[in-house]
């Protein structure tokens, strides 16, 4: 359903997406992590034909982006994550228009505005001007307008960000049950927890490149079960790095002059050499995080930050 | 095109869900053309008429001939003239009752004849501002008129001074001395008739009134304001991402701009056609096709619109947008006769206003109002239009692909 191949894309000198290769198929929810900057929302742009490709190539339901773009977009769902939705028109107004953009007519369109009023729960405010509607109804009607034309390809980028815990558990729910009805899902987001429970397929992105890609499963080996320990103070990188490299199955990650983190095996039974260690080095420490084997923790160790940095 | 008026009807149910703005919008050329009907009194013979209060103390053929400069076209159409006492006018003027007092003081026949310094006296009633700078000004070209008749008179005219009447010989040949005198300077001193080939042909001075002279550049002015709204709306759509979100879908972001325009267009409609019969039938203007003119003002505001939003969309933000938008819409319609008629401007400013896209889409618009241009006319002139609005489209357009 989405196939991209080396794909590339620069703004004079800067690349922001550097040659990535992925596929995702019909009924897959298709995670993209990645810090900001990453390239993730670059590449979303790509497929959704917002930006045009530098190079490589972008299919969409077997249609080329750049060549057949509007086929292409035909194919297309899009939940932005900011709420592209018209305040002042109401629930039912906004799924008009957007069906609409989408070629949908009536007697099918109004048959659809039904439906999925009923999957957001918004039925009984369908005829609300949205500004009167909270937080997690808008997010709602945002992914409704998106699955209102049933598009064969969903692209979600964010689409729980600010949304109360009830509303968010629905969207959940509403992307599983357009995975299994044979939607391609491609979902970004920045919880690592939504991308554990929801995603069949991931892939991690760092500086425009594809850095880890697979089930959860997967990536999760390449962790091989170490915790990852994460310590905040003073260091001195050098002095830092030595006196841990001389403990033994310590990986470090990073190490600055205010962090320092690694991986680690059964890390609470290693933690009284690590701190004499730091100290006989003259290192300060000040906090200490241990994380266990997760994508998370997976996610420092392949980037060597957070994903919220 | 099915979505163009999707797109359409999505704007209008916006507009109409902010009733105020639309009032506002649909308002501006009512509410100018009611204030103006107060202040005039409406009806074709709407020219406001001033009131000099003329206190002649010297009773002479100088002071006869001051008089007189307020008896001539078009002067004596906006100012009527009425002789008083000092003491009668003074008290009225206390009163607000005239526009302005003059006071020609006893001597000033001989004091001008022999060049000696002496003055007239005008009083203004600073509750009017138009109509008593109309006589200071009228004055003043009196007064420059004897100074240079003074330093050009064939026979100097201290002769005249305290002297009889002259004889009917003598007055002859003063009079063939004077006629061959303003011969000779003729070409210097009526140099206009070289220059009215660039009056509008439009303005019949018979038909026109103050609100003949003022309510086409409300109209504009209304128009450019509706337009710039309508164009920063779009840093809306940007704001919201919607703009954004279409452009994932099948249709093209023309679809949007188009939506807009026809939105636009259906206001535009309501402004026209209320403006348009507002001068009609409110403010008693002669409007020789209600038709025509309304559609021309609707095809003017159409085009503003374009020019307009493809300059809003080129900005950086949509505070930038609103800056920039200004800063056009402002200049414009100073210089481009809507906040001032031409009529009111100096030629050379006019000359200038009239090059400017409201400029000249006024001037048509005055025509098709005073019947001096026709069918033909109009379709010349909306062809421009179209064509000017097609580029303009285009620019809008990837200005708008630039900003998703």
């Amino acid at each position: 359903m989405i196939e991209i191949e080396e794909l590339r894309k620069s703004y004079g000198e800067a690349i922001a997406v550097d040659g990535i290769t992925l596929a995702a198929r019909a009924g897959e929810i298709f995670g993209l992590l990645g810090p900001n900057g990453a390239g993730k929302t670059t590449t979303v742009g790509c497929i959704c034909g917002l930006l045009t490709p530098s190079a490589g190539r972008v299919k969409v339901g077997g249609h080329d982006v750049v060549r057949d773009g509007a086929a292409a977009r035909a194919q297309l769902g899009v939940v932005p994550q900011e709420l592209a939705l018209y305040d002042d028109l109401s629930a039912r107004e906004n799924l008009a228009y957007w069906g609409g953009a989408q070629g949908l007519r009536n007697p099918k369109l109004r048959e659809r505005i039904q439906q999925v009023l009923g999957l957001a729960g918004l039925e009984d405010r369908a005829r609300e001007p949205v500004k009167r509607f909270s937080g997690g109804m808008k997010r709602r009607l945002n992914f409704a307008c998106g699955i209102l034309h049933s598009p064969k390809v969903l692209l979600l980028d964010e689409p729980t960000v600010g949304v109360d815990p009830q509303s968010r558990v629905r969207l959940l729910e509403l992307v599983r049950a357009e995975a299994r009805a044979g939607t391609c899902v491609l979902y970004t987001t920045h919880y690592m927890e939504e991308a554990e429970t929801l995603c069949d397929r991931l892939a991690i992105m760092d500086h425009g490149k594809i850095i880890a890609a697979g089930t959860l499963a997967d990536l999760r080996s390449l962790l091989a079960e170490r915790d990852l320990l994460r310590l905040t103070g003073v260091f001195a990188p050098a002095a830092a790095r030595a006196a841990i490299e001389g403990i033994d199955s310590v990986e470090i990650l990073h190490c600055d002059g205010s962090m320092l983190s690694m991986s680690l095996p059964e890390a609470s039974a290693k933690l009284p050499a690590i701190f004499t260690a730091l100290a006989q080095a003259g290192a300060e420490v000040r906090g200490t995080t241990l994380t266990q084997p997760s994508l998370e923790s997976l996610f420092i160790k392949l980037t060597g930050k957070e994903l919220r940095e | 095109m099915r979505f163009t008026l999707i797109s359409a009807k999505k704007d209008l149910t916006r507009l109409g869900r902010d009733p105020l703005a639309l009032l506002t919008a649909l308002g501006i050329p009512l509410v100018l053309i009611a204030l103006i009907t107060l202040v005039f009194g409406g009806g074709g013979s709407a020219t406001p008429q001033g009131k000099l209060l003329f206190a002649d103390e010297d009773q002479s053929f100088v002071s006869g001939a001051i008089r007189g400069a307020f008896g001539n076209e078009p002067v004596s159409k906006m100012i009527a003239v009425e002789s008083v006492g000092r003491e009668e006018g003074l008290r009225r003027m206390d009163r607000g009752e005239a526009s302005a007092l003059l006071i020609v003081p006893r001597g000033f026949q001989n004091a001008y004849f022999r060049n000696q310094p002496i003055q007239l006296q005008l009083i203004e009633n600073p509750a009017q501002r138009i109509l008593p700078k109309m006589i200071e000004e009228t004055l003043s070209i009196v007064v420059d008129g004897g100074f240079y008749l003074q330093k050009l008179a064939p026979v100097p005219l201290s002769s005249f001074a305290g002297a009889p009447p002259p004889s009917d010989e003598g007055a002859a040949f003063l009079g063939i001395r004077f006629n061959r005198l303003a011969r000779d300077l003729r070409k210097y001193l009526n140099p206009l008739l070289i220059d009215l080939k660039f009056n509008v042909a439009a303005e019949n001075p018979q038909d026109r009134n103050v609100a003949a002279l003022f309510l086409p550049a409300m109209l504009f002015m209304s128009l450019l304001f509706l337009g710039n709204a309508h164009a920063l709306d779009i840093w809306k759509e940007q704001a919201w991402g919607t703009m954004r979100r279409l452009a994932t879908t099948p249709v093209s972001l023309a679809a949007l701009l188009g939506g807009r325009l026809i939105s636009l267009v259906v206001v535009l409609s309501g402004v026209a056609l209320v403006g348009v019969a507002g001068m009609r039938w409110s403010a008693g203007v002669p409007v020789a096709s209600v038709g025509l003119a309304a559609v021309w003002l609707v095809l003017s505001g159409a085009a503003f619109y374009l020019l307009l939003v493809s300059i809003a969309v080129r900005s950086s933000s949509q505070r930038t947008a609103n800056v920039t938008g200004n800063l056009v819409v402002f200049p414009l319609a100073l210089i481009g006769g809507c906040f001032f008629p031409f009529e009111m401007m100096p030629d050379w400013m006019a000359s200038i206003g009239r090059l400017t896209p409201n400029g000249w889409a006024i001037t048509q618009f005055k025509a098709l109002v005073a019947g001096s241009a026709g069918a033909r006319d109009f379709f010349v002139g909306a062809a421009y239009i179209a064509a000017a609005g097609a580029i303009l489209f285009v620019l809008a357009l990837r200005g708008i692909r630039k900003l998703v």
